[in-house]
């Protein structure tokens, strides 16, 4: 006891530093933990407010948990969750860091910025305004695609019913949209590494590619690591609007398109059930713990300041 | 959708009300025809009609406070209007009241948080299509009210057609007083009256889907290719004359001829199974759009590039969609009006499970529903400010109206009580009443299906439906090969337990009802 | 792959011609006119559908309908734009409000996040693994919408306030945690060492040294801030009721609400109105300009810290 306190009184500068934020994390994120028994609990209301209509709803032990394994989608859709996004990831790290390592070197500062500034312009559209877009590319009737397989004399494809492409459009836009939002970081990254190092590696005859390798990069890492892992945590995860709005819900794609967020909605759109709903949000944060736990396990046996925690 | 007709309303109001856009607005839809003799007269003072309230001394009673949720866009008006009511309803039941209107495209969630929350508030807005009664009203939101309405409410029962409290009772309780409204729900086809003029077709032969076939191949054949001839979206289903237990995005249902009362597999039908063979049909002639698969909406209304399409009409319904689309649209229905359990709900009224005062909740909605200076108060605003009487129940817009008060008629209590606008038809209330008497009554009217027990299989089934429904029900797809596959996965993600379980429901119902 | 490995010799050899003019030397012409126009490809893709909408934002809705989407519109139209201005009074408001929730928002969120990140960036901090955790886990696990607003209204009694629209998205662990990464790679041990020997407190040594050689960093997270909060609607949609408080995002996305209810529910019944000849698809379009323009246009000055490195040499002398 006493060396805790200790401890404590030690660190109080760093305590008190901690301490709005931490008091915000209790206030607004813990507290409100306290809703996720809904999802083993039959959820009904009473008169007397929210925690007396949780208490007073009867137990159901792991049943509205049961509709996301009860159907034989359920093995597609973990498969398609889990493949989009270990794509997602890693593909997007890749573009990310070349994005940004490629802009900083660009010897045209100002075009640098232009370019910059363009690639985040798509994080600002939604995807119900991007489904347009897409739409006005593959529709069957006038979309530039086929008019140019017409051009070509092929035949146009029914682009919205042919599952074989799908998962590189569904890539792809998913890329295209998150590159200009994920390379600024890594771009301040770079930013922030110590020009003495560079200094340093000219004087020895360092090319540049050769200092991208051995100082870039490898200041890079920690950051690389632990957005991966932090990533991680959303695996079970997607985005909404690329899997439902992009594909326009269409029936024929599912087997390659349905992820469980868009199961989930499809399911709960008649009932509307709370607990069913919170369920479905805990299991996907309870896969993602575990990643996480052993992702950064892991980490922290290999390197210990790359962890998260 | 058995909300569908609901929306005939919405539609202007909506658009209308929201926010302060309503510029481009146009009437309001509403207005009234048997306006009460009784007229009370604008003071309000000098009403002092009898209260409808059961009789109570008003002088008794304590003032209250009732917090109101109302379905609708905010109006820049409503404080100075809800201070007009609160001089009214402080003499007549001694209560003042708070409104708050929330946006057509939030209620339903904003409604979810607050009960789910407990927030205190008195009266809300419900109904099939927002802020879901059936469920709500399951889960406990809502307080049961025949003990009310026996005391508080008896001008509601003696106003609105029986129907609507029979057909919105659960297990035998009322949680929301309906508007007194149109009931049936009838499909029908519409036309472009340009073609059918063009080409001297007689629509009153058309009724079926397979009716349409001669029609469309002749569009088809003379017309350009960018007209469609019909112009249907995803939403699109061939009618079949079924009961559904959880609206038509989901494949159980009781046939209307079936007089035994059977919940199947609609799927399964005989009825479906030859629609969807002319459909698809139609689709490979190219009757319908290639990619009305994916279709959310069709835009044929504004491009007026179409021959037919579907949708649920009401009286005088022609008129308005003409109107609305700026050319002549004309109809024919494809069923006679049914009244289905849902079709009660289309627009109601709940007292709060946390209501600290029911009693008096029940008075003000009392009101809402019989007396008409109250009703036209809340839904047209001040005389003078807002409109101008032509004559007794014929009104005229003033710009106050269109700038800061366009209320949702239809969501706001008896409809019939409502003022005319000059346009309007002058017997509209009545053709209302008529369709209201001349439909029929589905076989399950009343009774409301609880999926808690089945609730992961209803989960699963919505999922697969929507995987399926689209393609096949458009054409898109060969029912041969797909109906079959659907159907498999549909049995395996447990539709007979769900029709089963529907059954035993309905048996029980049934036995209770003494049916 | 391949390619690249093959030309690092000929960026070498191009190298100390270019030395003497670039400090930290730079690739060769060739190589930066290759990425130059790839870049510059992938670039034209981001912009060119907002410079698209643009254009269908100005298009008459009747030809888009009958056209579909077209770079030259046959015919052009400002109706979406009046149809919106409409509201101009209320867009104005809105507008306001925005800007004073970003920019609170945004100073209160690089407080809290670089002071916690910097803590428990510091490996003489004994708690720091304990505080990581507590942060990152709320990344994972959220109590839903009901809990979080039983919360903000029946605890905090902050309905209807400004403050529901800043306090519950002021703090994210994915910002602290990036943070943290930055100031633990960028924040060499040895400045900090030295200022403690100079009798530097912890806070002193975060403010007057810290600070200044993050600015990066600072920047990265006050820009996902600031987008935050400027696209935030979702707040205001639970908590606010007052039109006076209503952000610009959430007003639009309200309008754009209401006239999906009518194209999905009921365009095609009876509307006894102009449901079916409103501009709708040209005021969607108009809206994502009217609130994409002022924050777009606010980029630039991120961007500053992004671009230039500094030298972190100048402030360890």
């Amino acid at each position: 006891m006493p060396g805790i306190l200790k401890s404590l009184l030690k660190n109080k500068a760093f305590l008190l530093m901690v301490l709005p934020g931490a008091a915000w994390f209790i206030i607004f994120a813990y507290l409100p933990m306290f809703g996720t028994i809904i999802a083993f609990k039959d959820f009904r209301i009473h008169p007397g407010g929210f925690f007396k209509s949780v208490y007073e709803s009867d137990w159901v032990g792991f049943k509205n948990f049961e509709f996301l394994f009860s159907t034989d989608d359920a093995y597609i859709i973990t498969r398609n969750t889990i493949l989009y996004n270990v794509g997602l990831i890693a593909l997007g790290l890749v573009l990310a860091v070349t994005l940004a390592v490629v802009m900083n070197e660009l010897l045209n500062k100002r075009l640098a910025k232009m370019y910059q500034t363009a690639m985040f312009m798509p994080y600002f559209l939604s995807w119900v305004i991007i489904s347009y877009f897409v739409f006005s590319f593959l529709n069957v009737e006038k979309g530039v695609f086929n008019q140019i397989l017409a051009y070509f004399g092929a035949d146009p494809v029914s682009w919205y019913n042919e599952t074989k492409y799908w998962p590189y459009f569904l890539i792809l836009l998913g890329l295209w949209k998150s590159a200009g939002y994920g390379s600024v970081v890594y771009l301040a990254a770079i930013a922030g590494i110590d020009k003495s190092l560079y200094e340093a590696a000219m004087i020895d005859g360092a090319s540049k590619w050769q200092q991208i390798k051995s100082i870039t990069l490898p200041q890079l890492k920690p950051l690389m690591i632990i957005l991966t892992v932090l990533n991680l945590g959303g695996i079970f995860r997607s985005d909404f609007g690329l899997f439902y709005q992009v594909t326009r819900d269409s029936g024929a794609l599912y087997p390659v398109t349905n992820v469980i967020d868009t199961f989930v909605y499809r399911g709960l759109t008649i009932m509307g059930d709370m607990g069913m709903s919170t369920a479905a949000g805990l299991y996907q944060s309870f896969v993602g713990l575990i990643l996480v736990l052993t992702a950064n396990w892991a980490v922290r046996k290999i390197e210990k300041d790359y962890a998260v925690f | 959708m058995k909300s569908r007709k609901m929306m005939l309303t919405l539609a202007a109001m909506m658009l209308a009300s929201t926010t302060a856009l309503a510029g481009c607005g146009g009437n309001n839809e509403g207005g009234n025809a048997n306006a009460p003799k009784n007229e009370t007269n604008n003071t309000g003072g000098s009403a002092a009609g009898e209260a409808n309230a059961g009789g109570e001394d008003e002088a008794k009673l304590d003032p209250a406070k009732l917090k109101v949720y109302m379905i609708g866009g905010p109006q820049r008006d409503l404080p100075q209007v809800q201070d007009e009511m609160n001089k009214y309803l402080t003499e007549k039941i001694n209560a003042t009241v708070d409104i708050t209107m929330i946006d057509w495209g939030d209620y339903s969630k904003r409604m979810q948080v607050i009960t789910t929350s407990g927030e205190n508030f008195d009266i809300a807005f419900t109904s099939s299509w927002a802020f879901d009664y059936l469920p709500n009203a399951t889960r406990g939101a809502f307080m049961p009210i025949n003990d009310l309405l026996d005391k508080y409410g008896q001008g509601i029962k003696e106003n609105l057609d029986p129907r609507f409290l029979s057909g919105s009772q659960i297990d035998g309780k009322n949680y929301a007083v309906p508007v007194n409204k149109e009931l049936a729900s009838q499909w029908v086809w519409r036309f472009n009256k340009q073609y059918v003029d063009k080409y001297k077709i007689d629509v009153t032969k058309i009724r079926t889907l397979e009716d349409m076939e001669p029609y469309l191949k002749q569009i088809k054949e003379s017309e350009p290719a960018d007209i469609t001839p019909l112009a249907v979206p995803k939403g699109f289903k061939p009618y079949v004359p079924f009961d559904f237990l959880l609206g038509d995005e989901f494949p159980v249902g009781i046939n209307l001829s079936d007089k035994e009362g059977k919940y199947v597999n609609i799927l399964e039908s005989a009825e479906l199974k030859s629609s969807l063979a002319t459909i698809r049909k139609y689709y490979q002639a190219g009757y319908l759009r290639k990619d009305v698969a994916t279709l959310d909406g069709i835009d044929n209304i504004k491009t007026g590039k179409w021959f037919a399409d579907r949708e649920q009409t009401q009286p005088y319904a022609d008129l308005g969609w003409s109107r609305s689309a700026g050319y002549d649209i004309v109809s024919n229905p494809m069923q006679d009006p049914v009244i289905f359990t849902g079709s009660a709900t289309g627009a109601m009224h709940a007292i709060s499970a946390n209501s600290k005062n029911p009693e008096r909740a029940m008075m003000f909605l009392n009101l809402l529903n019989t007396d008409p200076y109250l009703r036209n108060l809340i839904n047209y605003g001040i005389e003078g400010t807002h409109y101008k009487k032509l004559s007794d129940n014929v009104i005229e817009d003033l710009p106050a109206m269109k700038d800061g008060f366009q209320m949702p008629g239809f969501a706001l209590g008896n409809l019939f009580l409502t003022y005319l606008h000059k346009e309007d038809p002058a017997d509209k209330w009545d053709a209302f009443k008529k369709f209201n008497d001349s439909a029929i009554v589905a076989p399950s009217f009343g009774f409301n299906f609880n999926p808690d027990p089945v609730k992961t299989e209803v989960a699963s089934i919505s999922a697969i439906v929507k995987e399926f429904y689209p393609s096949i029900m458009t054409g898109s797809v060969d029912p041969d090969e797909y109906l079959p596959k659907a159907i498999e996965k549909l049995k395996a993600a447990g539709l007979d337990k769900v029709i089963a379980e529907a059954q035993k429901q309905y048996d029980a119902w049934k036995a209770a009802n003494g049916k | 792959m391949a390619d690249l490995r093959e030309s690092i010799p000929q960026g070498a050899a191009a190298m100390p011609s270019r030395r003497r003019k670039r400090d930290i030397g730079g690739i060769s012409p060739l190589w930066n006119a290759v990425f130059s126009a790839a870049i510059g490809l992938f670039a034209l893709s981001c912009v060119f559908p907002f410079l698209f909408i643009i254009i269908i934002s100005l298009t008459d809705e009747k030809a888009l309908a009958i056209d579909g989407f077209s770079i030259i519109p046959s015919k052009f139209s400002l109706e979406a734009y009046r149809f919106l201005m409409q509201s101009g009074q209320q867009m104005l408001q809105s507008f306001g409000v925005t800007v004073l929730v970003t920019v609170i928002g945004t100073i209160l969120t690089l407080y809290l996040v670089s002071t916690y990140a910097y803590a428990i960036s510091r490996k003489n901090f004994a708690q720091r693994r304990f505080f990581s955790f507590l942060a990152f886990f709320t990344m994972l696990f959220s109590g839903g919408l009901v809990p979080g607003y039983i919360v903000m209204t029946q605890f905090l009694h902050l309905r209807d306030t400004l403050w529901a629209l800043i306090l519950p998205s002021i703090l994210n662990a994915f910002y602290i945690i990036v943070m943290r990464t930055f100031f633990a790679t960028t924040v060499p041990d040895a400045i900090i060492e030295s200022a403690k020997i100079d009798g530097a407190s912890e806070f002193g040594i975060y403010t007057r040294i810290v600070l200044p050689i993050s600015l990066p960093g600072i920047a990265t997270i006050g820009l996902f801030s600031t987008l935050g909060f400027w696209n935030d609607w979702f707040n205001a949609l639970l908590y606010i009721d007052s039109p006076n408080l209503i952000p610009l995002q959430t007003l639009l996305i309200r309008i754009q609400n209401n006239m999906d209810f009518v194209v999905t529910n009921s365009s095609k019944v009876v509307s006894y109105d102009i449901a079916a000849t409103l501009p709708t698809e040209t005021v969607r379009m108009a809206m994502v300009v009217l609130a994409t323009l002022p924050i777009a246009l606010a980029y630039p000055f991120f961007q500053k810290y992004f671009i230039q490195g500094l030298t972190i040499g100048s402030v360890k002398e």
